[in-house]
């Protein structure tokens, strides 16, 4: 019943909580445990890309393997796949042709490094995808692209001197992944630009701005407030998000820069912190049931927070407030 | 008439557009950092942005151009100058 359905909640009653913020900030924490991975997932992913980078290596001995995305940034979610890119050591961009992308299938293939191989040619950028055998973990490979490394890179070091932008992000991710608007091919938000979005909301808010409040103390408040930002008051038509060299988040207006316009006014424009004429959520063409789901994850949050504040304490045992936007579906952990 | 105006008025925070059995305030409460009598807050000047028209200067809940969301924006948001500390508002 309600404990299988928000499986986090399950020996961590805050019900007694006297501020309701407090409650859900702890939710939330517990919310974040429950879907880290456990020491062993850690160790099996590790494994499984130090192995393939040894095989990779012993077929191309002047390739090099770097992992970017969610894996190379400690923000994935359970069951995510890992995204590595092989580069050259010269960087002549020696493997970025149709040939390697079949040499490199076919060797995986012959070594049982993977099944459900494969090749895709034609993409904007051409990858391999395919599933370890043992561990289940699917995996795409690209080629000769360094802009996600750097990606990654950036991301580790904002993770580092942001606090709570670990936390929001994970459940941002998790509430989009279950609605499915976190694909980009389908019109849904990428990684990246859901953390722009939080750094730039946590830089921007005037009490974390002032060292008012300290943003781990206060997840439960910022993330309504964050679904109050992007689903009821942000100006998508007129307004880019962006950051400067030293990473401070700002706005500008679209029709400050070319590359944050597009055909239709109502869509998100993201600044490229590496690549100013570079949109990074260009292709993120469904806003709109991006801003209606966190316009109703507010209305959901706020309108339980109301319940719960008048409710007794007999009436709030056993209850979870982020159950309300955030279904777990996936084995018992 | 005089009813309805009652039931819409919030003793908390002395708004019209809410009861108080509905009032943001439940949710929006924040746990402040302490610090000591002579603590000064700086003004963040560079990091206050209009999430409307996008100009440095003003938040968005008290921007002045027409408002491009055509969500509403009834009980004000957390981007307004009166959510900086006392001192800085
Ligand atoms: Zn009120
Ligand atoms: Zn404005």
């Amino acid at each position: 019943e309600s404990n299988s359905k928000y499986p986090w909640i399950r020996n961590n009653d805050h019900s007694r909580q006297i501020e309701i913020s407090d409650w859900l900030t702890m939710e939330i924490k517990d919310f974040i445990n429950y879907i880290s991975p456990s020491a062993e997932e850690i160790q099996a992913r590790n494994g499984l890309v130090k192995k393939l980078r040894q095989s990779i290596t012993s077929l191309w001995p002047d390739a090099e393997l770097y992992c970017f995305g969610s894996f190379a940034t400690d923000l994935y979610l359970p069951g995510s796949d890992i995204d590595m890119v092989i580069v050259s050591k010269r960087r002549n961009g020696k493997y970025d042709n149709k040939s390697s992308l079949y040499q490199l299938s076919s060797f995986l293939r012959t070594r049982g490094l993977g099944v459900n191989i494969e090749p895709i040619a034609k993409a904007k950028v051409p990858i391999i995808k395919f599933v370890d055998p043992t561990t289940g973990i699917h995996i795409d490979i690209s080629f000769e692209r360094v802009n996600g490394i750097k990606a990654a890179e950036l991301i580790v070091s904002w993770i580092n001197e942001t606090p709570g932008l670990r936390e929001l992000v994970m459940i941002v991710k998790q509430f989009l992944s279950v609605r499915k608007l976190n694909v980009v091919h389908t019109g849904g938000l990428g990684g990246f630009a859901i953390i722009c979005l939080v750094r730039s909301f946590l830089k921007l808010h005037p009490r974390v701005v002032t060292g008012s409040i300290d943003p781990l103390a206060n997840l439960g408040v910022l993330l309504i407030e964050f679904f109050e930002l992007y689903g009821y008051n942000f100006g998508y038509d007129s307004t880019a998000i962006a950051f400067n060299d030293k990473g401070d988040a700002m706005y500008v207006t679209k029709h400050s820069n070319p590359a944050l316009q597009g055909r239709n006014p109502f869509l998100l424009a993201i600044q490229d912190p590496h690549d100013p004429s570079n949109n990074i959520s260009r292709g993120t063409h469904n806003l709109r049931d991006i801003k209606r789901a966190f316009g109703g994850a507010f209305e959901l949050l706020a309108n339980k927070c109301y319940d719960m504040y008048n409710a007794s304490y007999k009436e709030r045992l056993g209850q979870s407030i982020l159950g309300d936007i955030i279904k777990y579906k996936g084995k018992q952990r | 008439c005089t009813e309805k105006k009652k039931y819409n008025y919030c003793t908390d925070c002395e708004s019209k557009n809410h009861s108080n059995d509905r009032c943001p305030n439940i949710w929006r409460s924040y746990i402040t950092n302490s610090y000591n009598d002579n603590h000064v807050f700086a003004y963040p000047g560079n990091a206050i942005y209009c999430y409307n028209c996008a100009r440095r200067g003003h938040y968005g809940d008290e921007c002045v151009e027409y408002r491009t969301s055509k969500t509403p924006n009834i009980n004000g948001s957390a981007f307004t100058g009166d959510n900086l500390p006392k001192e800085l508002r």
